[in-house]
């Protein structure tokens, strides 16, 4: 956990993937669950956060 | 006595044999289905309980083949006997055939623009994947991520915009927009197939040949392509699949002149209802090349589908 | 290292060579190889989302050109991500999706894990099951209709076989209860094989010498597929099931066939809503800003579908 909060500190490219990840599959599901609007209606900002965060860490060194 | 401890017994594999033999039966049931259905007569295709012994006909494809239409017994009587089989079986019917239908055109449509975009996507996917796998190109991965996720948009999607782009551009319902987007769609398999092919070809045999006097060119078409052709005909034959059995774009952007055999084919009607015979003969003849590919180039298609899927 | 070899190439060769050499260089080839590519991908691809994404933003209808253009800001988006019918589209898809991925994988895993038994033969009866796979199936989907015909069709006959049923008395794609399952059935029938082919690379990537060794330390068969067989075809199986699930997630051609979307909206998956409102109801802005919230969807998915993929292949 404290190696995953360094990774994060010194952007490094895994623990930051790692971050993306989470929130693109939050999305995902958001969207699709049967339990309240108002998470469907936010979901596409959860993954569109989670996807150009993607992007952009991508490129941080190992 | 010695035996790998690794390896199944003969009952196991006897077990596994039966299990899956069963599941293929099973699953190839509805394939024999379609076939067999095409050789039906229109009463034998909808009995109750469904024939599984019954009298082969060719009514489907000739019902599949021309267009007909109803004429009262008295006009048909003044025709005089039919000269054709394919006449008779249809006047049993009380029916004419009027002229060809639109099936053949559909099927060389499929043909011409499956093939076409088939040589086009291999051929620029071919290139660009020898460019990818031998040099730096400034932001590869970018790209090749780029090129991958393309492949995976949803058509409905896609063509909203290609469907006004089209449309300006007079491309909408012709071979060549046809050809162009199937070409699209099928370049980033066919470059992320291709490059892992030609990434296994050993970079030793151009060096050498580039010692030998070769320019990079003849180095390419000499050395590599002759070492890539297996890859190169596995990956057209997965192009031509993916354009012969597309439908999302074929039914959004072409109506008549270019349309392709899987929009038709749903829509084949006979005179009261569904004609499930016609619409089976249909589908044999546009899926049997396709079971019969799979079959005979098993060795090479197999290995592409778990390579195109697994393998970067 | 390059130049080394290029300075013995030019040592070589003789001076005309050399200069057609040195006239294309590696660099140009590159770029001639790549550009073809890259330019029919911009016009077929960017292009045309840089002008959904215009779209999105305004209120545009392709059966109204004459109307003005307004441009909305998320006006779009804030509909779709509020509309409950929308909502049930993905619901229905996110049913779909998962009930297609729990059979496909238990089937195809099963199956995986048989054929790597290397029967005899077991090479033709693996292309036999993949057969369902390599067809149309938009084709395949219109016949499965036939199949699923009360009283007359072959499944219904099946299922009446089995279960002592009317056969007449069900009809699959027809009724509320049933139809998300008639599509599902198909999916699965279609699919199954793509997973078994995912497993089956994933199982033979398993080296011998690791069940030697469990064998020598007397482990059970059952706890040698829970600690070794499982764990190692796993990374496979994620490859798999997100590439059936961005696949599923997609899903237009099998089920516009089979049901269209009905009856009312039960089977209505997302690309089938999607279609409507843009081919149907030709509110072009509004489909628009829909597309871009499934391409953010679906670029979300695939990053991590290739993220899985890298370590697949590091392995």
């Amino acid at each position: 956990m404290s190696n995953f909060i360094r990774g994060l500190m010194r952007l490094r490219r895994g623990p930051w993937e790692m971050v993306a990840t989470i929130l693109i599959a939050a999305g995902v599901v958001m969207l699709m669950q049967p339990l309240a609007l108002v998470l469907f209606t936010y979901s596409f900002l959860v993954t569109l956060v989670g996807t150009v965060l993607f992007i952009i860490v991508s490129h941080f060194p190992e | 006595m010695s035996y790998s401890i690794t390896e199944p017994s003969s009952r196991q594999k006897w077990i596994a044999g039966i299990l899956v033999v069963g599941y293929a039966l099973l699953t190839l049931l509805p394939l024999v289905w379609i076939i067999a259905t095409g050789f039906k007569t229109p009463a034998d295709a909808i009995a109750y309980p469904p024939k599984v012994v019954f009298t082969p006909s060719l009514e489907g494809y000739v019902n599949l083949f021309t267009s007909r239409s109803r004429v009262t017994p008295e006009d048909l009587a003044a025709l005089g006997p039919p000269t054709t089989w394919y006449d008779a079986i249809v006047r049993q019917y009380d029916m004419v055939i009027t002229g060809p239908s639109r099936y053949g055109e559909r099927f060389m449509n499929s043909v011409i623009i499956g093939f076409g975009s088939t040589f086009l996507s291999v051929f620029l996917g071919t290139i660009a994947a020898y460019a990818f796998s031998r040099f730096k190109v400034p932001l590869k991965d970018d790209l090749l991520f780029f090129i991958l996720s393309t492949r995976m948009m949803p058509p409905i999607a896609v063509a909203i915009p290609i469907f006004l782009m089209y449309r300006e551009l007079g491309l909408s319902d012709t071979h060549l927009g046809m050809i162009l987007l199937y070409t699209a769609v099928n370049l980033s398999l066919s470059v992320w197939l291709l490059k892992g092919f030609i990434d296994e070809i050993p970079i030793e045999y151009e060096e050498a040949a580039l010692i030998d006097g070769y320019t990079r060119f003849q180095a390419f078409y000499k050395v590599v392509l002759p070492q890539a052709a297996t890859g190169i005909a596995s990956t057209a034959i997965f192009c031509l699949i993916f354009a012969w059995n597309e439908y999302a774009f074929a039914v959004l952007l072409t109506s008549g002149t270019a349309q392709t055999a899987p929009p038709f084919i749903p829509t084949i009607i006979g005179a009261g209802g569904k004609d499930w015979p016609a619409v089976a003969a249909g589908a044999t003849l546009f899926l049997l090349p396709i079971m019969v590919f799979t079959i005979l180039l098993r060795k090479h298609l197999l290995r592409g589908i778990t390579f195109g899927a697994v393998r970067k | 290292m390059h130049d080394d070899l290029a300075q013995r190439v030019a040592a070589a060769t003789p001076p005309a060579l050399a200069r057609r050499l040195r006239g294309v260089s590696d660099r140009t080839i590159a770029w001639l190889f790549v550009t073809p590519t890259i330019l029919l991908l911009l016009a077929v691809n960017i292009f045309p989302l840089n002008w959904t994404i215009r779209l999105s933003l305004t209120n545009f209808r392709t059966n109204r050109p004459n109307n003005p253009v307004e441009f909305v800001g998320i006006e779009n988006y804030r509909k779709i991500l509020t509309n409950p019918d929308t909502w049930a589209s993905l619901q229905a898809t996110a049913h779909f999706l998962i009930w297609t991925i729990v059979l496909q994988v238990l089937i195809g895993f099963a199956l995986a894990y048989l054929i790597n038994k290397k029967f005899r033969g077991n090479d033709l009866w693996t292309t036999l099951i993949v057969l369902p796979m390599m067809l149309s199936p938009a084709v395949v989907g219109n016949f499965w209709t036939f199949l699923y015909q009360p009283q007359i069709g072959l499944f219904n006959y099946f299922v009446a076989f089995l279960t002592g049923a009317d056969p007449a008395s069900f009809s699959m794609i027809g009724e509320v209860s049933l139809a998300p399952w008639a599509i599902i059935i198909v999916d699965t029938w279609m699919w199954t094989p793509f997973v078994m082919l995912i497993c089956l690379a994933g199982l033979r990537s398993i080296p011998p010498s690791i069940y030697e060794a469990a064998e020598c330390d007397r482990a059970s068969k059952w706890r040698q597929f829970w600690t070794i067989t499982l764990p190692m075809a796993l990374p496979f199986l994620m490859l798999a099931v997100l590439f059936r699930g961005i696949e599923n997630f997609k899903m237009f051609d099998l089920v516009v066939q089979l049901t269209g979307g009905g009856p009312g909206a039960t089977t209505q998956l997302t690309s089938i809503d999607l279609k409507r409102e843009a081919f149907e109801k030709w509110r072009t802005g509004f489909a628009s800003a829909y597309a871009v919230i499934l391409f953010v969807t679906v670029f979300g998915l695939a990053s991590i579908y290739v993220k899985a993929l890298n370590k697949v292949k590091d392995r």
